[in-house]
């Protein structure tokens, strides 16, 4: 009988981990999958032509040891590493930066004790980190990041079609301003959403502006309300006040960046599952990184 | 009589740096709006001039606004500073924006000069901005000064508060401030003492600054970009290598120092009234 690889993954990732009489005699043991593996078929199944620059790339690690199982993240924090060690995850798809820029550039971080803790516990643990961020938000037929948050939401059948990916517009049955930040705090597991406008304002129109100014420009006059993620509060939070100010009915949301993309990665270890099969996936969340004092 | 040219040629000569009046990039200080013959009829100081603090500052009679922020919602920059704010938005933008439409024309018709002070303030040997902060707070007490000279000296910090938890400092500054929007990395019941207080947009390389000296608990700040200093302060919370760090918020953490600004003009600028409208937090949160 010959088995195709697709059978074999779905074989193996039943969990017969021990090598059976088969997987010998395919020559092949399910330990052996690795990182570069996984990267080349999220490569082939993400739907667009990989492109350069871009900050998808290995971050730390040996990126052909055998991994023993991947976690996809919002933002590989100490506490998410620590947790897939934990899970015995030693592969850690993330899609924020591991060493806290935005392209990890780690030539000024040499002498930071932070980093040098973070960095042996990588090494102590035989991590390897990749990112992905650029490609996933290129996926087709839709950006990954976006389709995650529309499920979390329950929005899927709210969105505009055809919107750009970073303004998404929805029309959601009405309700008040104040009604809306509770439900979505609740359905996106955060806890340090920041807002302006009136609360008890009337609204069904609801856009997306990414981070910046010209986002919150382009989408104002559709919507009642506009979502951010971080901006800078001199940007969209003063503009939204002036708004108001000069008599217009609208709103801002301003979300735990974690509130706006993180269901994106539950997303993307949902969509992984379909082509990586011999190793454990999860989806461990970084989290609202904020508290608010009472 | 004071024309808003005197006005400035006054602040050049008081500030105590040589003046700087060009950016490579960005908004420089000087008058944003308005023209350097324009009598001042009184000086209203502020973190941002929102529409409010304009409206405010007419109904005053005031027809100054010297501020940090310009009035436009951006600052200035052509090129994003490491995607961390956008490039502002071009002319042609901003003119068919209803919103920019309505501060404009509320600036224009009521004639007010929009003079930006933040630079050169800030280049001066106090850190005005700190200080103001501090005041605020009512810290003044715990200062860890160097010397009996130090007036909060830009790169000195530091402040000893008698040991409280990380939730009842975070809750006293909310109140004492008067506050929404203010955001805590760190567990709740960590106990602090030693923290440092800077004000506006807290950067990795400045985090790695400021805990260089030994013992500091915590960093109380404006805002901090998400994937940059947040998560190192998460992290250092992970590693056990820090407590806390609380986000006042940009607003927040800045417009103490207005107050300062307008305290420090008095000193020289005797014709006309000046006021500190605090523009305010703009945000408000779920309770």
């Amino acid at each position: 009988m010959k088995l195709s690889r697709r059978k074999f993954c779905q074989v193996a990732g039943r969990g017969l981990l021990v090598a059976s009489p088969l997987v010998r005699a395919l020559g092949q043991s399910p330990s052996t999958l690795t990182a570069r593996e996984v990267v080349a078929r999220i490569k082939k199944n993400v739907g667009v032509p990989w492109f350069t620059p871009t900050a998808d790339d290995f971050k730390i690690g040996e990126p052909d040891a055998p991994i023993t199982g991947i976690t996809a993240t919002f933002m590989s924090t100490l506490d998410v590493l620590q947790r897939s060690a934990a899970a015995g995850n030693n592969f850690v798809i993330t899609h924020e930066p591991t060493f806290w820029s935005a392209a990890d550039v780690v030539s000024d971080l040499r002498e930071d004790p932070l980093y040098n803790y973070k960095l042996n516990f990588l090494e102590k643990n035989k991590m390897v980190v990749w990112r992905f961020h650029d490609h996933w938000h290129a996926h087709r037929p839709a950006d990954g990041i976006f389709t995650g948050w529309n499920k979390a939401m329950g929005w899927e059948s709210y969105a505009s079609p055809g919107a750009d990916p970073f303004s998404h517009e929805y029309v959601i049955p009405e309700t008040s301003f104040e009604d809306l930040a509770r439900d979505m705090q609740k359905k996106l597991n955060t806890h340090s959403m920041r807002l302006v406008g009136n609360p008890k304002l009337r609204v069904t129109k609801v856009a997306h502006a990414g981070h910046y100014i010209q986002q919150c420009m382009q989408v104002l006059p559709h919507v009642d309300v506009v979502l951010v993620f971080e901006c800078r509060e001199w940007e969209a939070a003063e503009y939204l006040r002036d708004a108001v100010a000069s008599g217009q009915k609208k709103a801002l949301i301003q979300l735990p960046h974690e509130g706006g993309e993180e269901a994106g990665m539950d997303e993307c270890a949902r969509w992984m599952k379909t082509f990586v099969t011999e190793v454990p996936i999860k989806f461990i969340p970084s989290g609202d990184p904020f508290w608010m004092p009472t | 009589m004071i024309t808003s040219q005197q006005l400035i040629d006054r602040i050049q000569k008081n500030v105590g740096v040589p003046w700087q009046s060009q950016q490579s990039d960005g908004f420089s200080d000087g008058i944003l709006f308005g023209s350097p013959e324009a009598t001042v009829t009184g000086i209203v100081t502020t973190w941002t001039p929102t529409l409010d603090v304009l409206r405010k500052a007419v109904s005053s009679a005031k027809n100054v606004v010297i501020c940090r922020q310009a009035p436009s919602y951006s600052r200035g920059e052509r090129a994003p500073v490491a995607w961390r704010n956008a490039p502002a938005p071009s002319k042609e933008m901003l003119d068919k924006d209803p919103v920019w439409q309505a501060k404009q024309d509320f600036i224009s018709k009521n004639n007010l000069l929009i003079i930006r002070f933040c630079d050169n303030w800030d280049a001066r040997r106090t850190d005005g901005q700190l200080r103001g902060l501090a005041k605020a707070l009512g810290w003044e007490k715990f200062y860890l000064a160097q010397s009996a000279k130090d007036d909060y000296e830009p790169r000195n910090v530091y402040f000893r508060l008698p040991a409280t938890s990380l939730n009842n400092l975070a809750e006293g500054i909310k109140k004492k401030l008067d506050i929404q929007g203010l955001r805590v990395i760190g567990k709740p019941d960590s106990s602090v003492t030693k923290v440092a207080l800077t004000h506006g947009l807290l950067l990795v390389a400045d985090a790695e600054q400021i805990l260089r000296e030994p013992g500091v608990d915590a960093i109380v700040t404006g805002d901090a970009v998400e994937w940059e200093a947040a998560p190192y302060f998460q992290d250092l919370v992970a590693a056990g290598k820090a407590k806390g760090l609380i986000l006042l918020g940009d607003e927040a953490s800045e417009e103490p120092g207005s107050g300062e600004v307008a305290d420090w003009l008095k000193g020289f600028v005797t014709e006309v009234p000046i006021e500190w409208i605090p523009a305010g937090d703009p945000f408000w949160v779920l309770s």
